[in-house]
């Protein structure tokens, strides 16, 4: 980049499930703020969904973490107030907040459901300096939205976003470049943008525990212990990224799963969720206009031991009885027939769907598979997602279609700024 | 005022440019029974949208029980419900 720098913005709404839930209720009538109590939102136990998805800060002094169990969670503080997750709300509010961001710059992009990058660059000529201006914008959402949030200010996404993560709630902090020695350098390196529970103990070994350790590294050593990952994080240490701001990345792999209320033991039964989980991808494909070339069927013992399968298929497809049969086939190879409490389904390696290659070997009948996919999601979008099912679901108290698709939409998580 | 957020039966216009306008209540007293309360006069509207959910409240006026009264109706727009919000 040459010429002026640029002027990012991330904003990051504070535990963000458990303050939409909170202004949810206070609007209709709460007199408890559950902000101010030890609170999590939680997904339901009796369907094995029961982690914690967000915390208040009351709860986090009881050592509470996102990702642990509600059992774990109500030994550490027996009076935790539990709330069951409502992905409605957070949608509406996602949006609310993105359309109060939008009169600031033209130029945003959701990077998750409770997380936004806003390009700040020439519009101080609009709104001032950009701090006061961030100032504004995050006591507007408070005012106006009911929640906190924190806005990092910087010349890039990556230490706009590191800013954005420096101490809650409510807060406005910048960290341009030459502020990086003394803000970034003395975190540990785990607090790093891409270092998670697999790189930092590599980082580790080799003598390095801060952001500034790594960024004084030499890359050399990096490449040659975490190949081109090594690089990466070695420039973010050194706050050097220059990603646009822009509309989420095109898609790279569609994919559902599931975590199944009982344990599956039986063959036929993980083919039944198999078929359900492959109608709904192979609809989002569809719907997303995509083909894929690659089948990945990801399974979770009893026991937590996950481990996945792929296949690669010889054409492109985006039927649902070519990607079950694939996902099927993939299954059966892999299982050991051990009890499962969660099965994936995934399509990847993902190509324009306006065009399809056939094969010689491809079943004669694709013309009519595809008018009958093509039927069956016109009924499910017009009607409702139940109108229609395969008859194997009748009686079985397995759902036709497994998975949210709004997760999905809104990733939770991205390793792509 | 005591925040009561209690769903009410509501009579109201709804002028084909502008926004709805209360007319009477029904709302189930403590003891059970239905009481109807007339809006006497509308004082001032304002508009929120706290959670990205727009909601009117209306800041009214009413006699109940020979007293003259303030209090706040509250209009969803998600749901097309209203609420006795304050009093």
């Amino acid at each position: 980049m040459t010429g002026e720098r640029k002027i990012i913005f991330h904003i990051d709404v504070n535990s963000a499930y458990l303050s939409w839930e909170a202004v949810d209720q206070l609007q209709h009538g709460a007199s408890l703020d559950i902000r101010t109590i030890p609170a999590v939102i939680g997904g339901n136990p009796e369907k094995r969904h029961g982690i914690v998805l967000a915390k208040s800060i009351p709860a986090k002094k009881y050592q509470i973490k996102t990702g642990e169990t509600l059992y774990a969670a109500r030994l550490k503080c027996p009076g935790l107030a539990i709330f069951p997750p409502r992905y409605d709300l957070y949608v509406r509010c996602s949006e609310a907040m993105l359309d109060l961001l939008r009169e600031y710059s033209p130029s945003l992009q959701r990077y998750s459901i409770d997380e936004v990058f806003l390009d700040y660059t020439h519009m101080e000529k609009h709104f001032g300096d950009p701090r006061e201006a961030a100032h504004q914008i995050k006591d507007r959402i408070y005012r106006e939205l009911g929640f906190t949030v924190n806005i990092g200010i910087s010349s890039n996404k990556l230490l706009a976003k590191m800013a954005s993560d420096f101490s809650k709630p409510n807060k406005v902090h910048t960290l341009f470049p030459e502020e990086i020695p003394e803000k970034l350098w003395p975190l540990p390196v785990e607090d790093l943008f891409m270092v998670g529970r697999a790189t930092a103990p590599k980082l580790h070994r080799l003598g390095i525990y801060t952001i500034g350790d790594l960024a004084r590294a030499d890359p050399a050593l990096l490449k040659k212990r975490l190949k081109s990952h090594g690089l990466l994080i070695w420039n973010y240490a050194n706050g050097r990224e220059d990603s646009p701001v822009g509309d989420f990345p095109g898609i790279k792999s569609v994919g559902n799963s599931s975590t199944i209320a009982f344990d599956v033991e039986d063959r036929k039964t993980a083919h039944m969720f198999l078929l359900s989980l492959s109608e709904m991808v192979a609809m989002r494909l569809r719907n997303a206009g995509y083909l894929a070339r690659l089948v990945v069927v990801s399974l979770k013992s009893q026991d937590f031991f996950s481990y996945s399968h792929q296949r690669q298929l010889y054409t492109a497809t985006d039927s649902t009885n070519r990607i079950y049969a694939a996902a099927v086939s993939i299954f059966d190879e892999m299982w050991q027939g051990e009890p499962l409490r969660a099965i994936g389904v995934r399509a990847g390696a993902l190509v324009d769907g306006s065009l399809q290659q056939l094969s010689l070997f491809d079943p004669g009948d694709w013309l009519k598979q595809r008018a009958m996919d093509a039927a069956v999601d016109k009924i499910r979008t017009k009607y409702g997602s139940n109108m229609i099912m395969r008859a194997v679901f009748l009686h079985s108290g397995i759902k036709p279609l497994t998975g949210g698709v709004w997760e999905e939409d809104y990733p939770m998580m991205s390793s792509l700024l | 005022m005591k925040v009561l957020m209690k769903p009410v039966d509501m009579i109201a216009t709804y002028p084909r440019d502008g926004l709805p306008i209360p007319h009477k209540y029904r709302i189930a007293d403590t003891d059970g029974t239905a009481r109807v309360i007339k809006v006497d006069r509308i004082l001032y509207r304002t508009e929120e949208k706290l959670a990205g959910n727009r909601m009117l409240i209306y800041r009214c006026q009413s006699t109940i029980a020979g007293t003259q009264r303030v209090y706040e109706l509250k209009y969803e727009l998600n749901t097309c419900r209203w609420f006795l919000y304050k009093m």
